[in-house]
């Protein structure tokens, strides 16, 4: 966990990124298009809520904690819509989490410092918490699924794909100089083109490109609407991941069965694991003997001390009460697991 | 005083209505009548409708008024009242205001308190039909298919099914070459009617399964649910060839994931037909902008009491306890409990229950709202999601369908990320249908039916990622739509 400033810690805990988003959050983020609530007052209710997302964090005892992405439509448009170049010809949404439409007339440009203007949101999230942060992007591959764009400006979606890449690094770039320490890069639409997995790694090498920090890559099977997208087996991934710069892979587990640990072995992934052991795909919250099993189990196959502990993905769809005692589990039974293994390498 | 006229299509052509000479009874009793002397008029308004059914809950005139306020709706069916006697149409006008003046009906039979309609007891006739239905039908002579509209049963069409297994091969062979092909392939139905569907689908398949050469049936489980253990029972017999790969679940249409939590996100290809119209449902109004429910009540008119009553040899007052009894017990035990009133045992319980559901009427009132967020649709449903479809500009009454749209909603979960679900029923396709016409509820045989908010479910469904179609069934039409539900995104 070097760098993130949970490096003394075994088995810590994190989120992957988003959090439960409040009912009066969506009618004002929905408002917003309709002239119901002004910018203004929205980023103020943004900002209110990411303060409330950390505390709620850090009471359920998180070891790395996130801004929940409270400021984020969907895992798409806050980032895409930023890219200099990209334009949505119909901004107003019936419901903020749609997306957006949107387009790409020509080939980008080559980015400047900062493109997508993200620093201020991790600044305030930093100023708000003395724990490690988790700072995610949607990763390229999937950025470039959601863009229309002119055959003649991209013949090829590779180039695409890599010109996203160059401005996410840029992006990178930026937000290490403002304090990241952790940065993740998401691509949740990946399991749907497993057999693109090559250019889609390609691209998370170019995004992570000389940017000191530590890098994470959350591959999961969807969880738009509380949904899986795709379904299938993360050996796809395999061996191509091996040959990103990524420190951490994030992966799911909880909903899925952790069959597909194996392959971790088998692939001789020797970086950090990030163990999915809560399903967010339900609003049943986990018994904690049950999340101590699912760690447990994990325990067989990656090395505690390579091993994160996180939700399968964001918790966007779950409500805040279901979030915390879904969380609450989890740090109960890392912690247990973690005194288990405390107690057996000093006795 | 606003005279609101719904059914606009039937004031011009052939037989159109005379709008004048209908109203007129009305109106000149509005303001002659002494019963009407302290009305305030400008706070009336006259809704004027054409109820279709045959049998439905409402008298030709009815007052409904708005709880908390001086503002009184006057309901009038333009379909019994134009061309009625005029005289007749203003004493039942005189007469509704009379009731409404003196606190209600005094002689009528009222079998609930107000509460909202999804709740009334029309829902436990309703519910008592499909577990009794045997003995419904043994005394009407008839299936219930037969009382239903016409063209309602789509079995035998076999053009939309190869259609449909089509696609799902499609899916499927894309998913085997990725190896993400389960190996249990599930198919669901919901409401399955005379089994002719689940025959004509099952059919179908092995054929162009044969002719694909994939061996997908072998892989294939078929689920037939329904919520009558009586019409499960016959379709299972329509199946029998096919009986290796069909299951069978006695199950309510709204807890689909009660019997069927283990199918969540694994179910291919889920159908429901006739089954949406046969939910309990509220309806929301706006008057003057502002939200209201409409709560009802059940009765038995005097007239319809006093017969029932009197062929058992009890007040008509006495009629409450067995109605109560009767929705709790069904017919056969009721005969048991109550012998001295039904000597011929369960028959006599039948006929009771017959005129009963016949003579079944709703009082409604409309009582405001503290906000749509306050009001439920379904299980985690906010009444927000109303709002687009009640902001479309002036005042409007639509149905809410509560159990269409908790049934809907958790059915949707069991939907694999390539599923669909394909729904026929008849459905409201666009607000603006509800400005112009009656949607229900009304009777169809024992049962209760309301067309479905089609564009609530729409919004449903894309709150929880799906986008939904609606199209007319082809080829016969009529009012029957198919409404499609596919992964969006």
């Amino acid at each position: 966990m070097a760098g993130t400033g949970a490096a003394h810690l075994l088995l810590p805990t994190s989120v992957i990124g988003s959090w439960s988003v409040p009912d009066w959050l969506e009618r004002a983020k929905t408002g917003v298009h309709h002239g119901a609530v002004s910018r203004t007052q929205l980023a103020d209710m943004h900002d209110m809520a990411v303060k409330a997302a950390l505390k709620d964090q850090e009471v359920a005892g998180i070891d790395i904690v996130s801004d929940g992405e409270l400021r984020r439509d969907n895992d798409v448009d806050y980032l895409l819509s930023r890219v200099p170049g990209v334009q949505a010809p119909n901004p107003v949404k019936a419901f903020y989490f749609d997306y957006l439409d949107l387009h790409l007339t020509g080939r980008l440009v080559e980015p400047g410092p900062g493109p997508l203007g993200l620093a201020p949101d991790l600044r305030f999230t930093l100023a708000h918490t003395d724990r490690p942060v988790r700072f995610s992007m949607t990763g390229p591959f999937s950025l470039s699924r959601r863009l229309r764009c002119d055959d003649h400006a991209y013949p090829r979606r590779t180039e695409l794909v890599l010109d996203l890449a160059r401005v996410l690094n840029a992006e990178a770039r930026a937000l290490a100089a403002a304090g990241a320490q952790l940065l993740q890069l998401d691509e949740p639409f990946l399991a749907g083109y497993p057999e693109q997995v090559e250019l889609a790694m390609a691209a998370v090498n170019v995004v992570t490109a000389d940017v000191p920090v530590t890098w994470a890559l959350h591959v999961c099977y969807g969880n738009r609407y509380a949904r899986p997208l795709w379904e299938g087996h993360y050996d796809f991934l395999f061996p191509a991941v091996l040959d990103t710069g990524v420190d951490q892979l994030l992966l799911e587990f909880a909903r899925k069965g952790d069959e597909d640990l194996q392959l971790i072995g088998r692939h001789d992934w020797d970086r950090t694991v990030g163990v999915g052991v809560l399903d967010v795909k339900t609003d049943d919250v986990e018994p904690v003997d049950l999340v101590i099993d699912r760690i447990e189990r994990a325990c067989k196959i990656v090395p505690p001390e390579r091993m994160v502990i996180t939700p399968d993905c964001g918790l966007r769809h779950l409500p805040a009460p279901v979030a915390r005692a879904k969380l609450h589990a989890m740090t109960t039974a890392a912690t247990q697991v973690r005194e288990r293994l405390l107690r057996e390498s000093t006795g | 005083m606003l005279v609101e006229i719904r059914p606009t299509s039937r004031l011009r052509g052939k037989s159109a209505v005379d709008l004048s000479a209908a109203l007129a009874p009305v109106l000149d009793a509005l303001i002659a009548d002494p019963a009407a002397d302290d009305l305030d008029l400008s706070r009336l308004r006259v809704f004027v409708d054409w109820i279709q059914y045959r049998n439905g809950f409402s008298a030709p005139v009815e007052l409904r008024p708005v709880v908390g306020s001086a503002a009184l709706e006057l309901a009038v069916d333009l379909r019994r009242t134009a061309g009625s006697d005029p005289d007749g149409v203003a004493t039942a006008v005189a007469a509704a205001l009379h009731a409404h003046r003196s606190g209600g009906p005094r002689d009528h039979i009222t079998l609930e308190e107000w509460g909202p309609t999804r709740h009334s007891r029309i829902w436990g006739f309703n519910t008592l039909y499909w577990l009794h239905l045997r003995h419904w039908e043994e005394a009407t002579g008839q299936g219930y298919e037969s009382a239903l509209p016409g063209g309602r049963s789509k079995a035998r069409d076999v053009a939309p099914v190869r259609e449909t297994i089509a696609g799902l091969f499609a899916i499927w062979d894309g998913l085997a070459e990725r190896r993400a092909l389960p190996e249990e392939l599930y198919v669901v139905e919901l409401g399955v009617g005379n089994g002719g569907q689940a025959r004509t689908w099952l059919d179908t398949f092995v054929e162009m399964d044969r002719a694909h050469g994939r061996d997908y049936h072998r892989r294939l489980h078929y689920l037939m649910c329904d919520y009558s253990p009586h019409v499960l029972e016959l379709a299972r017999a329509e199946v029998a060839e096919h009986r290796d790969r069909v299951s069978s679940f006695v199950l309510d249409a709204r807890r689909p994931l009660t019997s069927l939590a283990f199918l969540r996100f694994k179910a291919f290809f889920v159908y429901i037909s006739n089954v949406y119209d046969n939910l309990p449902t509220d309806e929301i109004a706006t008057i003057g902008q502002r939200e209201h429910l409409v709560q009802s009540r059940a009765y038995l008119p005097a007239d319809a009491a006093g017969a029932v009553a009197h062929r058992l040899g009890v007040p008509p007052e006495g009629l409450r306890t067995l109605v109560d009894k009767l929705l709790r017990l069904g017919p056969e035990l009721l005969a048991e409990a109550a012998p001295q009133h039904f000597p011929r045992g369960t028959a006599d319980a039948v006929e009771f229950w017959r005129d009963c559901w016949q003579g079944l009427r709703l009082q409604e009132r409309y009582v405001p709202l503290q906000g749509l967020d306050t009001y439920e649709i379904a299980p985690g449903i906010s009444g927000e999601l109303l709002r687009p479809l009640l902001s479309t500009g002036g005042d409007m009454r639509m149905h809410v369908s509560n159990g269409a749209a908790t049934s809907f909603a958790e059915t949707l979960p069991l939907l694999h990320p390539y599923g669909s679900l394909q729904c026929h029923d008849i459905v409201v396709t666009d607000p603006h249908q509800y400005r112009v016409s009656f949607r229900g509820p009304g009777k169809y045989d024992g049962s209760v039916v309301n067309w479905v908010n089609g564009p609530l479910l729409a919004h449903i469904g894309a709150r929880k990622g799906f986008d939904v179609a609606f199209a007319p069934f082809a080829p016969d039409g009529g009012h029957v739509v198919t409404m499609t539900a596919q992964v969006r995104d």
